[in-house]
């Protein structure tokens, strides 16, 4: 299939790309643009790890495609923190001890992100809801959703 | 003792900040300029004869660059403990996801077409599907060639059995005729796979020298490259391993799995060549946890003393042997549980089957045998009119005792693990409620030996390199070690950065398996820093013109506080950078050898459990009697970790290890049907969610170890053992139906009560 020029605005910045229609967000930013922070697993939007935000929503970079984000805002792991400084979920999930292989946790943390600009003072079980979509192995997700309630500000006790 | 400054704290872990920026690069993320795509066209047929493989087609598919087929490898057989392995079938397929040939092409979607373009031609055979079929009079031989196949000569091999491993303590008949009681049950579990959410990923690339560089997220570089030596017949110095992050491994990534592919297929087109596997492939053709069937004659007295014990588990080892024979040597361990039990006769067998090779998933053998062996105390229990509780403090090892193999086990924290988790799950209310209640379950574990060596250099600034073979799989085991070098070298955490996993340039480590790492190369780092000392000792010595013996290495310094000098570590490496090459230390461990009675094992590669921990889940919930749905309340673990090295990360494997177990115990099961898998993808393999996991109240006990690094034990693998047999007791407390297979689904419980009801 021939390739488009295609204009994609990743992390407030620009990039002009040429990529075949059908080819995945996903595989652009970690093919294309080397942004490998958004990870890849089963491609089929069962896991989580690619998790992006598309306009402030958080989506599977796996099934959506590059040309579907021309003049759409994409935020990704490396767009999170401002130079040195981290940004509060990230200091959040060091904090927690929520990480471990840490693979799950970029798209944990932009799932985090999208959840939180909606809903800023969820409970536990809200939280736990809004990460069902992004699978860990290692943690249990308990530190996860304990880093996600320090974020939003509350004891990690307070809301359970 | 001075105080401790750095090990026992929850300090973060030193590859954090990578994590969470995504700026940590893993196997999957790593490529080269120019690098081909591999992909491996897998048989279809659980077994058959390859009549025919044509690849002519395929190679003419636009951009592929190459096709690989058995005619085009070496013809080795490879594997552990058994050679029965080969890299693509050559006459016969015995599994249904056996690679047959393998494509490198300059895109994932060009080797993807060329797979659907080889013509392989399998004249299909009736499929061995399970355990029992493969043990029947007159079944047919998952492998003809078996006795000619190069094998560790302890192992008992007969036909589909690639080993039976045997403890024989006591006199087991004398024991049932003394016995007032004997129960008899089988327990059925089926296969569940590690679930790391980075699938295993290869990128090969040859230089002019003909040596191969391997960047892949194995939990054993060592292995690899003996491995891919065998497979690739170069020297093991031409194969260099590389381990970039790793995301999760679970034992799952131990053996080749795509690094073999990248490397032919590298070698044949003068290419870099990555490879990377589907969730299909991950389903069908991996080292998923083995299928089990248990069968235990337990014989007691009257008022709850185990007396005897036969066990038998056989594991599904699926087409080769691969773990298969050690872990059936664990599962006799395994069987014993941790009890007094003066009469055993206890078997474990790993089975040829049509199924994928399957291998070691986190403490293999544990769950399975400790689902059978802690069910049944509790059926024993109720049958005696015991607390459960009562009967297991009746029954447990204890301080000074034997294990089953003779030997005497030391650092036993057993029965402060079963009180505290009992106290803290309320035990004294079993039944809280209709429908609710409460089940315990117990087990011991290993510290896997082997060795472990560290280099730890001295930069001029003053900071310290550790330098270790050891992989980082997301445990933060080498976060532990590093804090062990911190704490003895004098220096603090952030000062230390660490180098890991590469063939070449890092010392050897037996790898990240068997909860080992940080306990092996901990000590290893605790070597290294007593020749470090010497070394700076010295230096500082003539240097500062004092004895040694008035000198001390505290915070980043020598220090001689009589004379009131001081010089720094920075200012010493220094020195000796300009005089002596560097401060450089090579420490090393390994684990000594545990005493055992060799009378009592046949067949059997490991016979002995080094620096055993001890733990004890319990569990609080309760049964929708319509849906059969389990809903978990609480869910306590107390652990005996020896030496808790960094608490917030031995929690977290607790509560990971606790999900994935709560994922065997309740929803996961690889379905296999005919020899074929019916839910290869991750929307029908289901792992527990956010939604489905407890919050894990994780007590840590601490009876020091008298080899692990400030008495630290292996922590990794124990949580994921207990929590099938805590959920099956605590069901039959909350319903009265005991439910003998795995996983313990809804629709299983539902139908038992509904069975019971008729």
């Amino acid at each position: 299939m021939s390739k488009m020029a295609l204009s994609l605005t990743i992390n407030g910045e620009s990039h002009e790309v040429l990529v075949e229609p059908q080819r995945t967000l996903l595989d652009v930013l970690r093919t294309d643009l080397g942004l490998t922070g958004t990870k890849e697993n089963c491609l089929d939007a069962e896991c989580g790890v690619c998790t992006v935000l598309l306009d402030g929503a958080a989506v599977n970079a796996c099934i959506v495609l590059a040309v579907q984000c021309r003049d759409r805002a994409v935020v990704t792991i490396e767009g999170l923190a401002v130079g040195a400084e981290l940004h509060p979920l990230q200091r959040a999930f060091i904090d927690a001890g929520a990480v471990q292989c840490g693979y799950c946790i970029p798209g944990m943390i932009l799932a985090a992100r999208a959840f939180l600009d909606e809903n800023p003072a969820p409970s536990e079980a809200e939280i736990r809801e809004a990460l069902a979509g992004n699978l860990c192995r290692c943690t249990g997700y308990q530190k996860i959703v304990d880093a996600v309630l320090g974020a939003a500000g509350a004891p990690a006790a307070a809301r359970r | 003792m001075t105080a401790r400054r750095i090990v026992g704290r929850s300090l973060p872990r030193m590859d954090a900040p990578g994590k969470v920026t995504g700026t940590a690069i893993y196997a999957a993320d790593f490529a080269l300029p120019g690098m081909l795509y591999g992909r491996v066209l897998r048989s279809r047929d659980p077994h058959g004869r390859l009549v025919r493989i044509d690849a002519s087609r395929a190679a003419r598919v636009r951009g592929v660059r190459v096709v690989l087929t058995a005619a085009d490898v070496a013809d080795v057989r490879y594997g552990g403990s058994v050679k029965d392995e080969e890299v693509f079938a050559r006459e016969r397929v015995r599994f249904a996801g056996q690679p047959l040939a393998a494509v490198a092409a300059t895109s994932p979607e060009a080797a993807a077409e060329a797979l659907g373009a080889i013509e392989a031609v399998v004249e299909p055979l009736p499929p061995i599907v399970d355990v029992t079929e493969a043990l029947a009079a007159g079944a047919p031989l998952v492998h003809e060639g078996w006795a000619s196949y190069t094998a560790l000569p302890i192992l008992h091999r007969d036909g589909n059995v690639c080993n039976r491993a045997r403890i024989v303590v006591g006199d087991v008949e004398r024991g049932f005729e003394e016995a007032d009681r004997i129960f008899e049950h089988r327990f059925v579990t089926r296969s569940v796979h590690q679930g790391y959410t980075e699938p295993r990923a290869a990128v090969a690339q040859w230089d002019s020298a003909g040596q191969v560089t391997v960047w892949s997220n194995t939990q054993l570089p060592f292995e690899i490259q003996s491995t891919l030596s065998e497979i690739l017949q170069v020297a093991p110095s031409k194969v260099r391993v590389v381990v970039p992050g790793v995301g999760g491994g679970f034992g799952g990534k131990l053996r080749v799995g795509v690094e073999h592919f990248a490397a032919l297929l590298a070698r044949k087109t003068g290419r870099a060549v990555k490879v990377m596997t589907t969730s299909e492939e991950e389903l069908t053709a991996a080292y998923a946890r083995q299928p089990a069937i248990v069968e235990l004659r337990t014989g007691v007295t009257r008022d709850g003393r185990l007396l005897a014990r036969e066990g038998r588990l056989w594991f599904d080892t699926g087409a080769f042997a691969g773990s298969g024979p050690g872990v059936a040597s664990v599962a006799t361990l395994m069987l014993a549980g941790p009890y007094r039990i003066p009469h055993l006769l206890l078997e474990g067998y790993a089975v040829y089957t049509n199924k994928t090779n399957f291998g070691s998933f986190r403490a293999p053998s544990g769950p399975q045998a400790n689902f059978a062996v802690e069910s049944q105390m509790d059926i024993i229990a109720d049958a005696l009119g015991l607390d459960p509780l009562d009967f297991r403090l009746k029954n447990i090892v204890r301080e000074g005792e034997e294990g089953p193999t003779g030997q005497v086990l030391t650092a036993v924290g057993l029965e402060e693990c079963l009180r505290k988790a009992a106290a803290a799950i309320g035990w004294h209310d079993r039944r809280p409620g209709p429908r609710r209640g409460k089940g315990i379950a117990c087990g011991w574990w290993t510290t896997t030996g082997g060795s472990s060596g560290v280099y730890v250099k001295v930069n001029p600034d003053g900071t310290v390199a550790l330098n270790t073979g050891a992989a980082e799989i997301g445990t933060a085991a080498l976060t532990g070690a590093a804090q062990v070098l911190a704490e003895d070298l004098g220096v603090e955490l952030a000062d230390i950065n660490v180098v890991s996993a590469d063939t070449l340039s890092t010392p050897f480590d037996f790898g990240a398996q068997g909860s080992r790492t940080a306990f092996a190369v901990g000590n290893a780092c605790r070597a290294a820093v007593a020749d470090l000392k010497r070394q700076v000792l010295a230096l500082a010595a003539r240097q500062l013109g004092v004895d040694e013996g008035a000198l001390e290495l505290r915070d980043g310094a020598v220090v001689a506080p009589a004379e009131g000098k001081r010089m720094t570590l920075a200012e010493l490496a220094r020195i000796s950078q300009a005089s002596g090459g560097g401060l450089i230390a090579h420490g090393t461990f390994v684990a000594p050898p545990t005493p055992y009675d060799a009378k009592r094992v046949e067949g059997h590669v490991y016979p002995a459990f080094h620096s055993p921990s001890f733990h004890a889940h319990a569990v609080d919930l309760s049964v929708d009697t319509d849906t059969g749905e389990v809903t978990i309340h609480r869910y306590v673990v107390a652990q005996d970790v020896g030496f808790a090295m960094n608490p917030t990360y031995i929690e977290g494997q607790i509560e990971g290890g606790v999900a994935q177990g709560l994922g065997q115990a309740l929803s996961e099961e690889i379905v296999y049907d005919a020899g074929r898998v019916l839910n290869a993808n991750l929307t029908d393999y289901k792992m527990p969610t956010a939604v489905d996991v407890p919050r894990v109240e994780s007590i840590l006990v601490q009876h020091p170890s008298l080899v692990g690094p400030f008495g630290a034990k292996g922590v990794g693998e124990p949580p994921n053992i207990e929590p099938p047999a805590a959920v099956a007791n605590a069901v039959a407390s909350a319903t009265g139906v005991r439910i003998t297979s795995l996983p313990i689904t809804a629709e299983k419980v539902a139908l038992a009560l509904r069975e019971r009801e008729r």
